[in-house]
């Protein structure tokens, strides 16, 4: 019997005790063919591909019937995929970098999954192994441990030891999470590149585009129910479900340009700022002006220093050379700061409330007037009482606004402060954040790998470059 | 997503059922042993130091419910007095070890450089010599005397405060959180307060209970090699000393200090019983 399909689930649902996270997800793929996962955070779509791998977690159960390359099985029964694991089936999850083994040299660590998955001889595998990574151009990091890798190198070594056992079918986990337009552009190519060799793909992400390069089927899962499904570039070109209408309206590519403010008095400058780690210089003699109401936006690839550029003016890291000067009647806490990861900017045992009204009480804000903030921002009181860990990224991000609002800011330095969260959400930190600071004409100093993000928001753009020179202006 | 599974109740009441098991099961064996030695010597209400020689190496009975030892005192009377002793001698000597052992290392690690060194130094030394002799070089200085078995354990038992404060504190100064409050103005009692403490009491409670049962076992061995307390006091290490020799005619006698000190050292290792590995 065999079935034209290389991937087929019927059916497919994920229940915890009486609780649905997943229900009923039926898609058929042939080889050569895509399927983008769309959707919130939360919304099941790493579920998905747990239950299609069969490695949920002990206390949930997955029902539906899944076929893999002409054999079917129940969703339930974990073990019947298990050999396919590498050899069909195999999955990228999410943080690459995580995925590979710490201890262990890349070119090993590749060798053997050539060597015991596939079952090539010692020496074969080797060869082959070598030879992948002059292909993808890791060849001179083939003696390197994971943790020496850039983040889009660990991404392309973790994906090449998951294709590596020859698997056709490849579920990959936000595969371009937090990498720039060059290292996504990379990760889809990789992809395509399966989608071309006879493979399949079932990718889950945040980012249209990814969706849109590599067209083909496309699902989008709302709270564990599909809400739309079909051709990718018909549900993105005339969205019918409002959800599917309000993720492609919360793209970044799609945001309204923001009105510059009329710049007001200087808060912030530098004069030959300078800073290097081990010997690399990361910027040299920079000179820059920050005034109120300014958007200052710092874009360039991983690695170049915009989070340092960032920290060197707020005074939580010291120059190398140069100074940075705070306008005169500026208090201590009148430069804030808005982190890429908002659970790790709580005291993670600490109620939310507490580490509020700590801030309101040291800043002298009464509590009324934080309580009507965190209203204007979109939350409800009573999510306070819960700690940082259990409330959505989105919502946390928020929080983390009304807490530095609290303090009367003058200069808010956020350091990619939604690339971790879904377009929804992203849309509605982002646009409360700069509600915020104009109505108290504060200034924000903004990192952000996002083109379209940079373009929508900026009032000045600063570029970081590799080499360490100067950063050039748009 | 993990965290987010984490959330669902009844993943957190698969991975800690079993543990909770363990917990209570320790509390209540500390607690019994506790009461033991808290209300035992008033309600047994014999004078453990009561010799009668006509009643020596008497059998477990209704007047001395663990009989009696070769000077005739009661053993029970004896043992609960003992494990008074113990009990509180070890949480005293443990608890001041933590204070000091937590400040340091947290400030060790608040100052960094010179300041970091020179601590890391001297716990180095400490460390550098076996905890027991320790507490061996004190005992000697003055046989049989409290303070010095105090002195002796606290000093050998504060080294490891200190090295575990240092360790898991490090990430909790270096993180965001504590950046952000000392961005928003706050200070250090502040960020003791809310960061350190909430961070470090976990560790250090498994800490406190590891190190309470090492400093029950280290009296004990004191007193079994005869260089710590000194009869007539009734001590676990002493009355296995002294019932050893008896453990033929007589071998509920020893029974009953080892048990006590088994049920000590089990009581606290359930307390703090850990998630086996999957």
């Amino acid at each position: 019997m065999t079935s034209p399909f290389l991937l087929a689930v019927e059916h497919l649902g994920v229940h915890v005790g009486a609780r649905p996270l997943l229900r009923d997800v039926s898609f058929r793929l042939r080889a050569g063919e895509a399927l983008t996962l769309l959707g919130e955070s939360g919304a099941g779509k790493s579920l998905l591909a747990q239950a299609v791998m069969g490695n949920l977690p002990a206390p949930l159960r997955a029902e539906g019937r899944i076929a893999l390359a002409g054999t079917e099985s129940r969703a339930a029964d974990t073990r019947a995929r298990r050999p396919h694991w590498g050899r069909t089936l195999a999955l990228l999850p999410q943080e690459p970098a995580l995925a590979l083994d710490p201890l262990m040299r890349i070119a090993p660590q590749l060798s053997e999954t050539h060597e015991f998955v596939r079952g090539a001889a010692f020496e074969a595998a080797q060869a082959a192994a070598l030879c992948d990574l002059e292909t993808t151009g890791l060849a001179s990091s083939a003696r390197r441990y994971p943790w020496q890798l850039s983040g889009g190198m660990a991404q392309r070594a973790a994906a090449m030891v998951a294709r590596a056992g020859g698997a056709r079918v490849l579920l990959a986990d936000e595969p371009t999470k937090g990498l720039d337009r060059h290292w996504r552009d990379h990760a889809v190519a990789m992809l395509q590149d399966v989608q071309g060799s006879g493979g399949c793909v079932v990718v889950i992400t945040h980012d249209l585009r990814v969706a849109q390069a590599l067209g083909g089927q496309l699902i989008v899962l709302r709270a564990g129910e599909v809400v739309e499904q079909g051709d990718t570039h018909a549900v993105l070109a005339n969205p019918q479900h409002a959800f599917t209408r309000r993720l492609v309206a919360t793209d970044p590519a799609h945001w309204p340009r923001r009105q510059a403010a009329a710049p007001g008095a200087p808060v912030l400058s530098a004069r030959g700022l300078s800073k290097g780690f081990g010997g690399k210089p990361l910027f040299e003699d920079l000179d820059l002006q920050i005034c109120a109401g300014d958007r200052f936006v710092v874009q360039g690839p991983s690695g170049t220093g915009k989070s340092t550029l960032g920290n060197v003016l707020l005074g939580l890291l010291p120059a190398d050379r140069g100074v940075v000067h705070r306008a005169e009647g500026l208090g201590s806490t009148a430069c804030q700061k808005l982190y890429q990861d908002p659970v790790a900017s709580f005291a993670p045992r600490v109620s939310l409330a507490r580490s509020l009204k700590d801030v309101a009480v040291r800043h002298r804000c009464p509590w009324p007037q934080v309580l009507q903030q965190l209203q204007k921002l979109g939350l409800a009181p009573d999510m306070l009482q819960r700690r940082p860990s259990q409330v959505s990224g989105g919502e946390l991000q928020r929080i983390a606004l009304a807490r530095i609002l609290a303090a009367k800011p003058a200069l808010v330095f956020a350091d990619e402060p939604t690339s971790r969260l879904d377009p929804v959400s992203q849309q509605e930190a982002m646009s409360v954040l700069l509600d915020a600071l104009d109505e108290r004409g504060a200034a924000l100093i903004l990192v952000t790998h996002d083109e379209d993000i940079a373009q929508a928001v900026g009032t000045s753009r600063w570029r970081l470059t590799q080499d360490g020179g100067r950063p050039d202006v748009p | 997503m993990n965290a987010n599974l984490m959330g669902i109740p009844a993943l957190a009441r698969h991975a800690s059922r079993r543990v909770a098991v363990r917990r209570r099961a320790g509390f209540a064996i500390l607690a019994l042993v506790a009461v033991f030695a808290l209300a035992g010597p008033f309600a047994i209400g014999i004078d453990p130091a009561r010799q009668t020689l006509a009643d020596t190496l008497m059998p477990p009975g209704a007047a001395h419910w663990l009989g009696t030892d070769l000077f005739g005192r009661s053993v029970l009377a004896r043992l609960a007095h003992a494990a008074r002793l113990s009990l509180g001698l070890a949480c005293v000597a443990a608890l001041s070890a933590a204070v000091p052992g937590v400040l340091l290392g947290v400030l060790a690690n608040w100052r960094g450089g010179r300041v970091e060194r020179a601590l890391v130094m001297l716990a180095d030394a400490v460390l550098s010599v076996p905890g027991l002799l320790l507490v061996l070089l004190f005992a000697a200085l003055a046989p049989g005397r409290y303070w010095a078995l105090y002195i002796g354990l606290s000093l050998s038992l504060w080294v490891e405060y200190f090295r575990v404060a240092r360790v898991a504190s490090r990430p909790v100064l270096a993180g965001d959180a504590v950046q952000a409050s000392r961005l928003l103005g706050f200070g250090a009692a502040y960020i003791l307060r809310r960061h350190l403490v909430p961070a470090l009491a976990p560790v250090l409670g498994t800490l406190l209970a590891f190190s309470t049962a090492q400093a029950v076992l280290a009296l004990a061995a004191l007193g079994f090699i005869g260089v710590g307390l000194q009869s007539p006091t009734p001590e676990l290490g002493l009355m296995m000393i002294e019932f050893l020799p008896h453990y033929e005619e007589a071998p509920w006698l020893i029974a009953a200090p080892v048990s006590l000190l088994m049920l000590l050292v089990l009581g606290m290792m359930l307390l703090v019983a850990e998630e086996d590995a999957p």
